[in-house]
């Protein structure tokens, strides 16, 4: 991170939240602030400042977003993406199962795997259409692993991090994975 | 048409969806202090300035595009420059349906204050 460069992740989270109309405008105000801010202060405060700004922008954001028609839409490709997951998911549970590997405990170690590829593949695809809906897909994710779990949707006795894993790396792959594929794209583009 | 008659016009033209937010009263003024086009990182530090309220980007920023929504601002996108991170500004200007919004509020404050300083010396 160079002097004059805010914070990368507060970047992201900003990338990640806030509308399309004015994601430019807000995310240039704040670099262009802080770059000032560290001219005549530390960088520490500097970003501390950037932080606040970030994490206090954020509910007005996603607030925001709920307001404005261009929510409906987000929701709908995230529902759609989801379900396109879930068939994706049971067909490859079920070829899994019947011919690859029989036993259901042996399965246990392969869920995860497929689990995160349908995840993230769903996040690429979502963020492909509209890049709003991987939030709302994220949470739907998140919401319905909440319930399985709730509801001992798996017979097999697993361990409460498993449980966890499915929880927060769910959605983590499904925000995550269009990003890092983004990035990968512009530094292929760069060099 | 005498001023208060008109004034009542508009008042009685504006739908109740329409009336002003204190934030979004707030924020108008800045914009109409700052003449010619403002972005939200200039509105934001305008209003600190002169009211001591330290508000987030995000916030100005969602309320002036609710306000564009209703006709009251409007934006257009500057040129992107290397201090911004290669980000164009998006500047705001108050457009004559704002700026009748004001005088709306004004005269509401106005309307409902006459005669209480005397009032609040009292107690």
């Amino acid at each position: 991170m160079s002097r004059s460069s805010p914070p990368t992740f507060a970047c992201w989270l900003l990338e990640t939240v806030v509308p399309t109309s004015y994601r430019e405008a807000i995310l240039g105000d704040l670099i262009e602030e802080y770059t000032l801010r560290t001219e005549s202060t530390s960088r520490f405060t500097a970003s501390r400042w950037f932080w606040s700004q970030t994490c206090r922008s954020v509910p007005s954001m996603v607030w925001s977003s709920l307001r404005s028609r261009d929510c409906l839409i987000s929701i709908s490709i995230a529902v759609g993406v989801y379900i396109v997951m879930e068939i994706l998911e049971y067909a490859a549970h079920l070829t899994i199962s019947k011919w690859v590997f029989p036993q259901p405990t042996t399965y246990v170690f392969l869920a995860p795997v497929v689990f995160l590829t349908a995840s993230s593949i769903g996040g690429c695809v979502a963020a492909r259409i509209c890049r709003g809906a991987t939030k709302f897909l994220a949470l739907i994710v998140m919401i319905t692993v909440a319930v399985s779990i709730y509801l001992k949707v798996c017979t097999i006795p697993v361990p409460w991090w498993y449980e966890f894993g499915f929880l927060t790396l769910g959605p983590l792959a499904v925000i995550i994975t269009p990003t890092l594929f983004e990035r990968l794209k512009q530094q292929g583009a760069v060099t | 048409m005498t001023f208060s008659a008109y004034l009542f016009y508009i008042a009685k033209q504006m739908k109740r969806g329409e009336l002003l937010g204190s934030l979004e009263h707030i924020i108008l003024l800045a914009l109409a202090r700052l003449d010619g086009g403002a972005h939200g990182m200039i509105v934001r530090r305008e209003i600190e300035e002169r009211t001591g309220r330290n508000i987030s980007i995000g916030a100005v920023y969602a309320t002036l595009e609710r306000l564009e929504a209703k006709g009251y601002v409007s934006s257009f996108t500057g040129e992107p420059t290397p201090e911004r991170g290669g980000r164009a500004k998006r500047l705001f200007r108050v457009e004559a349906a704002g700026k009748r919004a004001l005088e709306v509020s004004e005269q509401t404050i106005r309307s409902m204050t006459a005669g209480l300083k005397d009032r609040w010396r009292t107690i």
